[in-house]
């Protein structure tokens, strides 16, 4: 999960988030090196004694200033897309979990081995244990299995919510009457957080996605189906 | 980004962040790629001005050079870690086939030693 005041991006859980921080490298680096760049611009223009007023045309210089961009967009784009072919690449989930919006809480169905439906609602403060996350904690996690490939079918049974969990790299809407598909696959256990990431009421700041990932064999063994 | 600290470890230093948002020493290759580049800049804007006593313009050189210096470094230091990630990766399943199938007919070891004395 974030800490406090955390700007950058969380540990990377999956392949398509490492590389997506990857990027995130790339870009912030040809990001800082323009600004650098403009700041130096900005201190001559302040700083000249040079009055012409008669400047009438810099061919050369536009020239430069045009095709130096359209290079910089370029050595942006090829990453981005690569990663984002990347996202849209089919792996033979081996388990689908639907997973519907309502306000405000979560629900998740595991039908692929039986029928089992449950919602997720935020813990209100007062029924906290010491060491929950305060706004962060539900009442029934999302149990997944690592290092298998994870079909999330999202969709929203009244307005308009968003399924996002930072540390997965996953961000996908929940729309009432479509069902939006995204896939994953988590290389580390743990318990992992996110939260509604589109505006749906009162208390869309109040419904938290918490994922609780195990190895793949006590899985198997069943602690999802017990419940 | 690194997980907050445990009660009863010591603090994390505040990690340096130039111009307020490249944090220089969490992001692989920014570091390196930072101190060649401003290395670059000095070697550049000061050999210029060594050789033509202008100070706007080698100012200007120096600039470029930093620029072009960090870039570059950049890139061949992020290629590396590239492909250095890539090997780890590939290392990673073979250790993991291995644990697996050691013994098996599927013992990537086998397979390997009955390829190479064929």
């Amino acid at each position: 999960m974030a800490h406090a005041a955390q700007v950058g991006l969380q540990d990377a859980t999956s392949p398509i988030m490492e590389e997506l921080i990857t990027f995130h490298d790339h870009t912030l680096m040809i990001i800082f090196l323009i600004c650098f760049l403009v700041l130096y611009a900005l201190f001559l223009t302040l700083t000249t004694k040079l009055t012409n007023t008669n400047i009438s045309d810099a061919q050369e210089m536009e020239t430069v200033w045009t095709i130096l961009p359209a290079i910089i967009l370029v050595l942006i784009a090829l990453p981005s897309l690569r990663i984002l072919y990347m996202t849209d690449e089919v792996n033979d989930p081996s388990l689908t979990i639907k997973s519907i919006g309502h306000q405000w809480y979560w629900t998740y169905e595991y039908t692929d081995y039986g029928g089992l439906i449950f919602n997720s609602y935020m813990l209100p403060p007062l029924f906290l244990e010491p060491g929950d996350l305060r706004l962060l904690d539900v009442d029934n996690r999302v149990v997944l299995p690592i290092e298998a490939p994870i079909r999330m079918m999202i969709t929203s049974q009244d307005v308009l919510h968003s399924w996002a969990v930072p540390t997965l790299g996953l961000k996908t809407d929940a729309i009432p009457g479509r069902l939006n598909q995204t896939t994953f696959t988590a290389t580390r256990p743990g318990v992992y957080y996110g939260q509604c990431s589109e505006i749906c009421g009162a208390n869309h700041s109040f419904m938290p996605i918490v994922l609780e990932l195990i190895p793949l064999k006590i899985f198997e063994m069943g602690p999802v189906f017990t419940l | 980004m690194a997980a907050p600290p445990e009660p009863g470890e010591p603090e994390e230093r505040k990690s340096l962040k130039l111009l307020g948002f490249l944090d220089v020493e969490n992001t692989p290759c920014a570091r390196h790629s930072i101190l060649y580049g401003s290395l670059g800049s000095v070697v550049a804007g000061f050999g210029h001005f060594l050789f033509t006593s202008e100070i706007r313009r080698s100012c200007d050189v120096g600039v470029g050079g930093f620029i072009l210096v960090t870039l570059g470094c950049w890139f061949h230091c992020r290629y590396n870690y590239a492909k250095q990630r890539i090997q780890e990766r590939i290392a990673r399943e073979e250790i993991k086939k291995k644990i697996l199938y050691e013994g098996t007919h599927l013992d990537p070891e086998r397979k390997h030693n009955g390829s190479s004395s064929n």
